[in-house]
C-alpha cells in the first residue's frame, strides 16, 4: 500500500474550483432549530423578520411595536403580529481520527478531512456556526463556533494538524458533543464505524438530543473488497492498526465471501440502526471524487441543496 | 562459555555420575528430528508476511464464521500443505521403523538358520558391495557375522528398537542341529553362532525346516476326526536363512500358509572347479598296481583348463603334462548341466595300501572340493570257509576261484571253530544249505535255511517262483543277470527294515543283504539245486561278487569313499585296542573299540583323510586304517550364490547380507522428511518474497 501524499495547505483540502461550486450550496436541516443569534436561517422562533407567521392576543408586557393596529381599528382588540425569525444554524462535523482511518488508497482519513473541509466551507459561507470535532481514544480536539468565510483557512489549518492515532473513542466523543452547549443543529459524523466496541452507544449519545444527524461511513475500496489491487491476498499476519492485535489469515475465496457478508451485515446493521433513530446513513467509498459526493450524492440525500 | 567447553562440562558431569548412554545415536536423531522442524516452523512463523490493516475486526469475525460454518472445509490444493503432509508422513514412517523388504520384521519369533555346508567354506575376498575385505573370509564367517548383527538388531533394545520375543539358532548341512533354542539372550545367541563350525557336508534344508517347525507347532491330539494334525502354537516364526542358496533338496518342500522366510544371500564369488569323483582300483590282472580315474566338474559357463596332480600317501607321483580342459556349464531346456571332464592316470605301482589323492593344482575360491582321496587296500586275496553237508556244487565252484585260503567244513566242525574262537580268522563264511545255532560277528553268504539272526524270520516255503531283481545296480549283480532264473522251491522269509531286498518274487524276498558294522550277510532264500541257477553263468559271477563284496565289507570304509556327514564304521581285528582317530585337520579323538573289533565314529563332517590308529592283539606295533571323505557333489561345487529360492510356489528373493547389515530404513526416511521440511521452507520463502 503506497503512503498517501500528505495534505499541507487549504488547497490540498479544498481546491478553489470546488470552492467556487460550493459557494452556491447550503446545508439543509430537516428540522428547524432555534439559533443563538440572528442568522440567515428561518427559525422556529417568532422573531424579527419580514415573514409573517401568526397572530396572538396581546398580553401585558408585550412589545407594542408588534401590535397590529389595523385589526385593533376593526375589532377594537389588541392582537400581536408575529413573524418568523431568521436564526443561524449550528453545523457540527465530527471526524474520526483513530488509527483505523489511515488505510486504503485513496486514504480514508485524508478523504474524510476533505469532505469535512468542504462541509465546513459550505457552513461558513452560509453564515452558520461551524464546529469541528476530531475524536480518537482519549483524544478529542475541537474547533468551535466559527462563522464567516474568512474562518475557512483557520479550519483548514485545524484539519491539517489532525493525525490519526490510537483507538476510536467514539462513544466518549459523542457523549461530549451531546452534552455540550454546542448541541442541537446539523451534525455530520465522518468515520469508518469499524469500532470494536460497536457504534450503537456512541450514536445513542447524540441521536435523541435534537441533532439532525448524518452518518457518513467512509470506507476505502480495499476495505469494501479486499481482493482489489492493493488489498489482501495470500498467507498473512494481519495487524490491527488500533489495537495491535495480530491475526493469521489465509485469504481464500470462501473467506473473502464471508468477509464481504460480514461487512454487509455491519453496514446493514448501521443503516437499520440509523433508520430507527432518524439518522441519515451513507456509505462513501474513498474512490468517489469529493466533488461528486458533495454536489450529487449529498444533494440527493437532502443534506445539501 | 564456548560450545566446546559446554560439551566437555557435560561429559565431565556424566562421567562423574556414571551416566551410560544406551542409545546416544537414537537420542541425537530424535532430538534432531524434533528440533529441526521446530526451528524451521519457528522461522516460518516469523516470516509470515505482516500486513497492517485498519481493523482486524471483520477478519477475526469472518474467520470465526468460517470455522463455525464449515469446520470440515474442503482442503484447497497447496504445495506448502502437500510438502508439510509429506514431511509429517515421512517422520511418522521413520518413527515406525520400517525395514527393507526381505529383512523380515522385528518382533515375533525368528529362527536364524545358518548354512554350514561345504560351499559355505568358499573364501570371499570382497564384501557384497564389491569392496575388498581386509583378509579373505569364508562365507560361513560372513554369515555368522551377519546373523550376529541380526540378533543385535532384533534384541538390541533402545527406544527405536522393538524387541523380538525370541530367536532360535539352527545350523545345518546334511543334518540340522539346534544350536540355541528360542531365547532373548543376546550373549547366548552370539555364543551359539560363534560355536558353529564349518563342515564339508552337502546342503539339505529339509531337516532344518522340520526342526524349526517342530518348535513352533503343537500336536493336536483332540482332533474331531481322531486324526493327528499339526497345528501352530501362536504365530509362525519368521525363518531367516543365511546361505548361498545351493541347497540339494530345495524342490522337496514348500512354505506353509503363514510361514515367512527371509533369504540372506551370502557370498558373490562364482569361481570354482571341483574333483567330484575318484576311483582307485587294482585291476584284477595287475593286483600290484592301482588304476586311478577322476571326474572333474566346471560349474561356470566358461571353459576351464586345470592341471591335476596325483599323490600317493601325500607324495606327488604324477602331474598331468597338459592342462585338462573342462567344458563350460550350460542350460538346456531349463536344466543346468555342469561341464564335466574325466582324467585317467596310468596304473601306478603300489602293493601296500595307499591313500590316493587327485588334486587340482590351481587355486580357486572353494578349496575343499579341489581334491579327492581314495583309499586302496593292500593287494591281498581272501580266505573263504565253506560250511556244508558235503554238497559238491559250491565246493567245486570255490575251488576254481583265486582265494588266499579255502576250506570246507561240516556244520559241527564250524560250531567247534566258533566255540574255539578261530572262526573269526576267515574273511567270508559260506553256509551251503545249513544253518548254525549261533552266528557271531562276521561276513556270511548263506544259501537255503535262514541263519539265526535277528530280524529275519522264516515261515514256510513256496514253490515255483520267478524272481525279479529289485536292485540290479548292486555290486552282487555285476555280470550276473537273473533273467532266466526259475526256482522250484524257496524259503518264505520276512526280513525287517534293516535288511535290503535285492531280489524278490511275488511270494516274498529271495536275496537280501544286511550290512551292519559287525555283521555282513548275503542271504539267498533257496537252495541253488532247487533252481536252474547252477547251469547259468550268473551263478558263478554272483558267488564271486558276493565273496569279494563280503570279504572287503569289514574294511569297506577304507575302500569306499565316504561323503561328509556319513559315519565311519570299520571292523578291526578282534581284541584291538587303543584306537585313536586323526582327523584331516590334525586333531585326534579316542576311539572305543568293542571286543569284536568294531569301531564307529561320526559324522565325518570334514573332507580329507581320516586315520584310525590301533594296537592289534599280540602286536605292539601301531596299525593304521584309512578312510577318505570327499565332497563328491556337483551341486556343492556350484558356489555362485542363488539370487532367489523357489520354495514350492513361492519365490523368495535373496537379500545380500551386506544390505541386511545396513539395518533399518528409518534414518533414510527421516532424512527425507527433513529434506521435505527444508523444501517447504524454501518454497514458502520464495512465495512470500514474490
Amino acid at each position: 500500500m503506497s503512503t498517501p501524499k500528505p495534505l499541507r495547505k487549504l488547497d490540498d483540502l479544498l481546491d478553489s474550483r470546488l470552492m467556487a461550486k460550493l459557494d452556491s450550496v447550503d446545508v439543509v436541516s430537516r428540522k428547524i432549530f432555534s439559533g443563538k443569534m440572528q442568522g440567515e436561517r428561518r427559525s422556529k422562533r417568532r422573531g424579527q423578520s419580514v415573514e409573517f407567521a401568526d397572530f396572538r392576543p396581546y398580553v401585558h408586557g408585550d412589545d407594542l411595536r408588534f401590535v397590529d393596529w389595523n385589526i385593533f381599528g376593526r375589532l377594537d382588540r389588541l392582537f400581536l403580529k408575529m413573524f418568523l425569525e431568521e436564526e443561524d444554524l449550528s453545523l457540527i462535523i465530527a471526524v474520526d481520527t483513530s488509527a483505523s482511518m489511515r488505510v486504503g488508497s485513496p486514504d480514508t482519513f485524508d478523504y474524510a478531512r476533505r469532505v469535512a473541509m468542504a462541509l465546513a466551507y459550505i457552513g461558513l459561507v452560509n453564515q452558520h456556526r461551524v464546529s469541528l470535532v476530531g475524536f480518537a481514544a482519549d483524544k478529542i480536539e475541537r474547533a468551535s463556533n466559527m462563522r464567516g468565510r474568512r474562518k475557512a483557512a483557520e479550519i483548514a489549518q485545524w484539519l491539517l494538524k489532525l493525525e490519526p492515532e490510537g483507538g476510536s473513542g467514539f462513544e466518549q466523543a459523542m457523549r461530549l458533543v451531546g452534552t455540550s452547549r454546542q448541541g442541537k443543529g446539523v451534525m455530520i459524523v465522518l468515520s469508518d464505524f469499524l469500532f470494536p466496541e460497536g457504534f450503537e452507544k456512541g450514536l445513542s449519545m447524540v441521536a435523541g438530543r435534537g441533532f439532525d444527524l448524518f452518518a457518513l461511513q467512509v470506507l476505502a475500496p480495499q476495505v469494501v473488497d479486499p481482493s482489489r489491487e492493493g488489498g489482501i491476498s495470500g498467507d498473512l499476519l494481519l495487524v490491527d492498526s488500533e489495537t495491535g492485535v495480530e491475526t493469521e489469515v489465509t485469504v481464500t475465496p470462501e473467506l473473502l465471501k464471508i468477509y464481504k457478508d460480514r461487512l454487509d451485515r455491519l453496514c446493514g446493521g448501521l443503516r437499520a440502526y440509523c433508520a430507527r433513530r432518524d439518522i441519515v446513513h451513507m456509505v462513501v467509498e474513498t474512490s468517489t471524487p469529493v466533488e461528486t459526493l458533495m454536489l450529487e450524492y449529498l444533494r440527493r440525500r437532502g443534506l445539501l441543496r | 562459555m564456548t560450545l566446546a567447553s559446554h560439551a566437555s562440562a557435560i561429559l565431565a558431569v556424566t562421567q562423574l555420575i556414571a551416566v551410560t548412554w544406551i542409545t546416544p545415536v537414537a537420542g541425537a536423531i530424535l532430538g534432531a528430528s524434533i528440533l529441526a522442524p521446530l526451528v524451521a516452523l519457528w522461522f516460518l512463523k516469523l516470516r509470515r508476511k505482516r500486513r497492517v490493516v485498519s481493523s482486524t475486526l471483520l477478519w477475526t469475525r469472518s474467520l470465526a464464521d468460517l470455522r463455525a460454518n464449515a469446520p470440515f472445509q474442503r482442503i484447497r490444493f497447496s504445495w506448502l500443505l502437500l510438502l508439510q503432509i509429506l514431511a509429517v508422513l515421512a517422520i511418522a514412517f521413520a518413527v515406525a521403523q520400517p525395514e527393507a523388504e526381505g529383512l523380515g520384521s522385528a518382533g515375533g519369533r525368528h529362527v536364524l538358520m545358518i548354512d554350514r555346508s561345504a560351499s559355505m567354506n568358499t573364501l570371499e575376498t570382497t564384501d557384497d558391495a564389491g569392496k575388498a575385505l581386509d583378509e579373505p573370509r569364508t562365507r560361513l564367517v560372513l554369515a555368522k557375522e551377519a546373523a550376529k548383527t541380526r540378533v543385535r538388531e532384533l534384541l538390541g533394545g533402545g527406544w527405536f528398537s522393538t524387541r523380538a520375543s525370541d530367536v532360535m539358532i539352527v545350523a545345518f548341512g546334511l543334518r540340522a542341529e539346534i544350536r540355541a533354542p528360542f531365547t532373548d539372550s543376546i550373549a547366548s545367541l552370539e555364543a551359539a553362532i560363534d560355536a558353529i563350525e564349518p563342515t564339508d557336508e552337502v546342503t539339505k534344508l529339509g531337516e532344518a525346516m522340520e526342526l524349526a517347525r517342530a518348535f513352533t507347532t503343537n500336536l493336536n491330539l483332540n482332533d474331531a476326526r481322531g486324526e493327528e494334525n499339526n497345528t501352530t502354537s501362536g504365530p509362525l516364526p519368521t525363518l531367516e536363512l543365511y546361505s548361498d542358496g545351493r541347497i540339494a533338496d530345495l524342490g522337496e518342500f514348500a512354505l506353509r500358509e503363514g510361514e515367512g522366510i527371509v533369504y540372506h544371500k551370502v557370498g558373490r564369488t562364482p569361481t570354482n572347479v571341483a574333483v567330484v569323483g575318484i576311483s582307485a582300483d587294482r585291476p584284477p590282472e595287475q593286483p600290484d598296481k592301482i588304476q586311478v580315474f577322476a571326474a572333474l566338474v566346471n560349474p561356470e559357463p566358461v571353459e576351464k583348463k586345470v592341471t591335476l596332480q596325483l599323490a600317493v600317501n601325500s607324495a606327488v607321483r604324477v602331474i598331468t603334462p597338459e592342462p585338462i580342459t573342462i567344458p563350460a556349464a550350460k542350460e538346456e531346456r531349463g536344466s543346468y548341466i555342469p561341464g564335466r571332464a574325466q582324467a585317467v592316470f596310468r596304473p601306478i605301482e603300489q602293493r601296500e595300501n595307499a591313500a590316493i589323492e587327485v588334486a587340482i593344482v590351481e587355486d580357486d575360491a572353494l578349496r575343499d572340493d579341489d581334491a579327492a582321496i581314495a583309499v586302496v587296500p593292500p593287494a591281498r586275496r581272501l580266505s573263504v570257509l565253506l560250511v556244508s553237508n558235503g554238497g559238491f556244487l559250491l565246493r567245486t565252484l570255490l575251488e576254481g576261484l583265486a582265494t588266499e585260503r579255502f576250506t570246507t567244513v561240516s556244520l559241527g566242525e564250524y560250531e567247534a571253530m566258533v566255540e574255539g574262537g578261530t572262526a573269526a580268522s576267515w574273511d567270508v563264511v559260506i553256509f551251503d544249505g545249513v544253518a548254525p545255532k549261533t552266528l557271531p560277528s562276521g561276513r556270511y553268504l548263506s544259501f537255503g535255511p535262514p541263519p539265526p539272526i535277528e530280524g529275519l524270520s522264516a515261515f514256510g516255503s513256496h514253490e515255483g517262483v520267478y524272481p525279479r531283481v529289485v536292485r540290479d545296480e548292486h555290486p552282487l549283480f555285476r555280470s550276473a543277470s537273473l533273467d532266466e532264473l526259475s526256482i522250484s522251491k524257496m524259503v518264505a522269509v520276512q526280513p525287517d527294515k534293516r535288511y535290503m531286498v535285492l531280489v524278490e518274487a511275488p511270494e516274498g524276498p529271495l536275496i537280501v543283504t544286511l550290512d551292519r558294522s559287525d555283521m555282513h550277510l548275503v542271504y539267498v532264500a533257496f537252495d541253488p539245486l532247487d533252481s536252474n541257477w547252477p547251469f547259468r553263468r550268473s551263478f558263478v559271477n554272483f558267488v564271486a561278487n558276493a565273496i569279494d563284496h563280503l570279504g572287503r565289507a569289514g574294511d569297506s570304509v577304507i575302500g569306499r569313499t565316504l561323503v561328509p556327514g556319513e559315519a565311519i564304521a570299520i571292523r578291526l581285528p578282534a581284541g584291538s585296542r587303543d584306537g585313536v582317530l586323526t582327523l584331516p585337520n590334525g586333531s585326534t579323538e579316542k576311539l572305543a573299540i568293542d571286543q569284536d573289533g568294531n569301531v564307529s565314529w561320526g559324522p565325518a563332517e570334514l573332507v580329507g583323510l581320516y586315520r584310525i590308529g590301533f594296537l592289534e592283539p599280540g602286536n605292539e606295533t601301531r596299525q593304521e586304517r584309512l578312510a577318505a571323505v570327499n565332497i563328491g557333489d556337483a551341486n556343492e561345487a556350484r558356489i555362485e550364490p542363488r539370487e532367489s529360492l523357489d520354495l514350492g510356489t513361492t519365490t523368495v528373493q535373496g537379500v545380500s547380507v551386506g544390505e541386511s547389515r545396513r539395518g533399518a530404513l528409518w534414518p533414510w526416511i527421516l532424512g527425507l522428511g527433513l529434506l521435505l521440511v527444508l523444501s517447504e521452507w524454501w518454497y514458502y520463502q520464495r512465495q512470500i518474497r514474490a
